[in-house]
């Protein structure tokens, strides 16, 4: 059976949120930050921005150059997420066949809903409508409705903002020939590339290139590229919670630093906060990966397995310090540090056979009841109170932090 | 300017279906008539949900927090 599917993506999500919230916003070039303006890249640039030659994840420095105008203004994370909510649960009202894909995009299957096109895209203007009445006039969004999930979000990049796109069975292939390689979610610059090397230019050539020889280059890859240049794809809309893969922060240090101590604080901070997130979702990690970012933005990133699953902030810091630790070098200021937790499964950390340590357990239990009634302030290590912790960023940093819902 | 404060601040507000909106504040000895509520979001800290509002008169935005459990007001954004 042929299925329906509305892809919505948010217009410059975070800049229009803010211009809702704050109306002298409007009309002007701005560019949502981190919390160091000054050393932070642009998360989202206005549209008004955006026609200024201004694009996603430039730094502010190199947006501020070709935009003088323009305003920067820091991300307010919990905004975001609380919007999102609502925009999820409206599409909830009309299929319960929706994908989050990120914090501003969805999938929603409305085969069920709707039983051709016309009835989508009338259900697609709907869903539009009530987005504005219920988040405010500023927050638009791009839309697109296909027969599956990869055209769905081809044909919203479209019409920025504010447009229905919509291309149905009979001509997908008229359409895709209109687009570039590199519009196609899943075709970055490398493949492109690659392709390129081939002598695959358009998606017509890339039709007419042997399968065989794709998949000789690209391996399982090569079957997805010749299915994708006929705009097919059977992907499902999942609808379920996904489990996250790994949890991570990563923080811009206020000034650079040389300071072993400094970091090491940091980073134990940025330790327990993982830990914390890892115990509140019930999960432990297996892997620990840190990053390094210099002055110079060289970056040194390294990973270390371990066998005994934690949850455990203090443990997450001496694995990863113990790694930086070994390769660091001191000669060359540090900007950035970053550890994630990953191969994550569920469960809670196994009982130590020590006492001491099974004291610190039940303890540890204790302080996550005090920061879930009290918020993630109420408590901290005595190592780490001088250790503030900057809170308002765009959220860039960190890619799976929990709705705040 | 944007600034970031933490002021506590007197609040006279309505409270019409469900909804509260706030109507003039009184903040550094001053009233400031609201003449639009933009945006208002909620968010957790710890268990309490603490609710956010986006709002302006002619020349200034601010942003004020409400603790529903102490029935405080704070101005926490500052925009003109
Ligand atoms: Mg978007």
């Amino acid at each position: 059976m042929s299925r329906i599917i509305i892809h919505i993506d948010m217009n410059s999500y975070f800049a229009s949120v803010e211009q809702q919230a704050n109306p002298f916003l409007r009309g002007k070039p701005i560019g949502i930050t981190g919390k160091h303006q000054e050393r932070s890249v642009i998360a989202t640039a206005s549209i008004e921005a955006k026609k200024l030659g201004v694009k996603t994840a430039m730094s502010t420095w190199e947006a501020k150059r070709i935009c003088p105008s323009m305003i920067l203004y820091p991300g307010d994370p919990e905004k975001y997420s609380y919007i999102t909510c609502q925009f999820n649960s409206i599409f909830n009202e009309y299929t319960d066949c929706v994908e989050q894909f990120s914090i501003d995009e969805c999938f929603l299957d409305v085969s069920k809903t709707a039983t051709d096109y016309l009835e989508a895209i009338v259900l697609a203007q709907i869903i539009r409508e009530r987005i504005k009445e219920t988040c405010g006039e500023q927050i638009t969004c791009s839309i697109g409705i296909a027969p599956n999930k990869l055209m769905a979000k081809l044909c919203s990049e479209q019409v920025k903002p504010n447009g229905i796109t919509t291309v149905n069975q009979q001509n997908i292939l008229k359409f895709l020939d209109t687009c570039k390689l590199k519009d196609l979610c899943g075709i970055g610059t490398k493949i492109e590339n690659r392709l390129n090397a081939l002598g695959i230019n358009t998606f017509e050539q890339l039709r007419k290139f042997s399968l065989e020889k794709l998949v000789n280059e690209f391996k399982s890859y090569g079957y997805w590229l010749y299915e994708a240049a006929h705009g097919r794809d059977d992907s499902p809309v999942i609808n379920t919670y996904e489990e996250p893969k790994s949890i991570g922060h990563s923080y811009t240090l206020s000034e650079n630093t040389d300071n072993k101590k400094e970091m090491k604080y940091c980073l134990l901070g940025l330790s327990d906060r993982v830990a914390g997130r890892l115990r509140k979702e019930c999960l432990v990690a297996r892997c620990v990966h840190v990053v390094v970012r210099y002055a110079d933005f060289n970056e040194m990133t390294q990973q270390q397995k371990f066998t005994e699953p934690t949850s455990n902030g203090l443990t997450l810091f001496k694995i990863a310090w113990q790694m930086i630790d070994q390769w660091l070098d001191e000669s060359k200021p540090v900007r950035l540090l970053g550890i994630s937790a990953t191969t994550l499964s569920r469960g809670n950390e196994h009982q130590s056979l020590f006492k001491k340590e099974r004291k610190v357990h039940s303890l540890q239990k204790t302080l996550d009841e005090i920061q879930n009634r009290y918020g993630s302030n109420a408590w901290t290590r005595a190592s780490l109170i001088d250790v503030h912790f900057k809170e308002r960023s765009s959220g860039f940093h960190s890619p799976n932090s929990p709705s705040t819902m | 300017m944007h600034e970031f404060l933490n002021d506590q601040i007197d609040v006279i507000a309505s409270f019409c279906q469900n909804r509260v909106i706030p109507k003039r504040i009184r903040w550094n000895e001053r009233d400031y008539d609201i003449s639009n509520v933009n945006l208002v979001h909620t968010a957790r800290e710890g268990q309490k949900r603490i609710f956010y509002f986006s709002v302006s008169d002619n020349t200034n935005y601010f942003k004020l927090k409400l603790d529903p459990e102490y029935l405080e007001w704070h101005l926490v954004e500052l925009y003109n």
